[in-house]
């Protein structure tokens, strides 16, 4: 039987998937050891870990060379087409929010608002529900730079602590929506293959209830 | 500017040799299944005005579809779908003729795919129609086909049934707007519990809410119907619960074993279908190869009110695993090369006719002289040259 393929997004939910594989007792070992290696194997063989960028998870799982993935809400929100969806993980979360500079005045005129964000498709999808025209504009690093220096009335960011945007002077005007990991499943596989993602799905769901 | 004369653009590609022997075996396969049915085939136009597909309810997203205009500046697109065009062209060309039609296309339907995706804009499609007949038996007809066109191209494969009538039956029950009856279905069809929660969570606790919450976890084996006898209360569903249960048991007949599966939370295009839905999966290919259902609304918009129920398969999705499966039985290297020395060029012809009369693949050589002849023997490694 071929492995269960997952692919992971590096780093730490790779680290919080892993932790929950090994409290349903699957040998993690090789992940923990894996040098440069990108497939790793889980248990006796029955898993396959891969790992990836956030996007590219999603790009594996959608073209279904990868049966499964584990994903934050954020980048299924900005990425995601047809995949399922199975499983809120519990794991990885913050939030987007909408945040300008401390005091301005966000909703007022008539002016079209200009914003920053790495986000464009939540940000767009935002406003649009807002009934709101903005111009959206793709930062790739820093997002709190670009309110600061003058190219955007606000940010659409992630926000954890928020100890970013406090040491930058700028401040939280809306929350857009609660992020954390999911567990995600390629459209074919849950068909072909679904005792075996079932009872992983199961297994995952009853360690994640514990807490 | 710099001319794309030597690529194709994304999405489009060129098909050489195997792959194209991959897809006609493919083709042949299903073609075979779907006269033997009695399907008669027809084609319809490759571009098409924009009104047809954005009709309302017709599932099919104008973003998706590739564009252009006519000379009068009316709308075109190339062929997104085949299933609205034939439904045209029963309603308007076959008025007056017996029913049902029993049509069947093998064309390509072109989708403006997200860029970057990896994703085929230019899909080969098979499928049938059948117009002008409801109920069980013609679903059965439109099942059996479908099944055994899957059947005639791979060995494991999986159907997986489903009837549009619950998930409306019971969204109707809610007191909810047509934009949020359209976020459950898209949560449904993602399979997206925590979404669904979510946005069940604000309504009351109903038994039409409580149902609509385990609609997409009540996929399966038989033990399907079971889990949800107890969630339907409404008469619409019940009567779809037990319609699919009866289709399930018929089909089961053909010795499907697991191959046949149930999926309550099968709501894909779900204001176009009507009543039963079905979608075919292929192991090798992440996405579903076949899909179908029964769409009796349709015709109503062409003044022509009939049932109607089909399915379209990928073709290509299809050959791909075909070519990575099966050796394709594909053979390019001709028997005998035949030379022809000045002069002597039709007589060659007409001995290469022999040859292949006797049944060798035998290939009349274009070249000028004996060395290059020899020279492209080797090559393409042909064991005979004849010299005339």
């Amino acid at each position: 039987m071929k492995p269960l393929r997952i692919a992971l997004t590096k780093g730490r939910l790779e680290k919080d998937t892993v932790e929950l594989f090994e409290k349903i007792g699957y040998n993690c070992e090789q992940v923990h050891n894996k040098g440069r290696k990108l497939i790793l194997p889980v248990g006796n063989g029955e898993i396959e870990v891969v790992l990836a960028k956030a996007a590219d998870v999603i790009t594996y799982v959608e073209n279904g060379v990868c049966d499964l993935g584990v994903v934050g809400k954020d980048t299924i929100l900005e990425n995601g087409t047809s995949f399922y969806e199975l499983l809120d993980l519990g794991f990885g979360k913050c939030k987007f929010a909408l945040a300008c500079k401390k005091g301005y005045d966000f909703y007022s005129g008539y002016k079209e608002k200009t914003i920053a964000t790495k986000y464009p498709n939540v940000t767009r999808a935002f406003f649009e529900e807002k009934g709101m025209d903005v111009r959206v504009i793709k930062i790739e690093g820093s997002v709190e730079l670009a309110p600061l220096v003058g190219l955007a009335d606000g940010i659409v960011d992630i926000v954890e602590t928020g100890s970013t945007l406090k040491a930058n002077n700028l401040e939280v005007i809306e929350w857009v929506t609660d992020i954390s990991a999911r567990l995600i499943a390629n459209i074919a596989s849950l068909k072909l293959r679904k005792q075996e993602i079932e009872q992983l799905q199961k297994k995952m769901q009853e360690e994640i209830s514990k807490n | 500017m710099r001319k794309n004369i030597k690529i194709t653009p994304e999405g489009a590609k060129d098909y050489l040799f195997k792959e194209c022997a991959a897809c006609k075996q493919i083709c042949a396969s299903v073609e075979k299944i779907f006269k033997m049915h009695e399907f008669k085939q027809v084609m319809t136009p490759g571009i098409e005005f924009y009104d047809l597909f954005t009709m309302e309810s017709c599932g099919l997203d104008q973003e998706t579809m590739f564009k252009s205009v006519d000379n009068k500046g009316r709308l075109l697109v190339y062929r997104p779908d085949s299933t609205l065009p034939i439904a045209r062209l029963v309603a308007t060309r076959l008025k007056n003729k017996i029913l049902p039609a029993r049509l069947y296309y093998n064309q390509s339907i072109f989708v403006n795919n997200k860029s970057l995706s990896g994703r085929s804009n230019e899909i080969m499609q098979m499928g049938i129609e059948l117009l002008g007949a409801t109920g069980k038996r013609a679903d059965l007809e439109v099942l059996t086909t479908a099944v055994q066109s899957l059947e005639s191209t791979t060995d494991d494969f999986r159907i997986e049934l489903g009837h549009s009538d619950f998930f409306n039956s019971l969204s109707n029950q809610l007191d909810i707007s047509d934009d949020e009856k359209e976020k459950l279905r898209l949560s449904i069809e993602s399979k997206n519990y925590s979404a669904l929660n979510n946005q069940l969570d604000k309504l009351e606790e109903t038994p039409a809410v409580n149902a609509i919450r385990k609609l997409p976890a009540l996929f399966g084996g038989e033990e399907v119907f079971d889990k949800a006898a107890d969630l339907f209360k409404d008469t619409k569903a019940i009567n779809a619960l037990e319609y699919l249960k009866d289709i399930y048991h018929e089909l089961s007949k053909l010795n499907l074993k697991h191959k046949l599966t149930i999926d309550l939370g099968l709501v894909q295009r779900n204001d176009y279908y009507n009543g039963i839905v079905f979608s075919g999966y292929v192991e090798g290919f992440g996405d579903a190869v076949i899909s179908g259902g029964r769409y009796d609304s349709l015709l109503d918009k062409f003044n022509a009110p009939m049932g109607a129920a089909g399915f379209a398969i990928n073709v290509n999705a299809l050959a791909k695993i075909y070519l990575n499966d099966k050796k394709v039985d594909y053979d390019e290297t001709p028997d005998v090369l035949v030379f022809a020395n000045n002069g002597n060029e039709m007589e060659a012809i007409k001995f290469t006719a022999d040859l292949r009369e006797q049944g060798k693949k035998a290939q009349f050589c274009v070249l000028e002289t004996i060395e290059e002849a020899k020279d492209y023997a080797e090559k393409r490694g042909i064991k005979n040259i004849e010299i005339i």
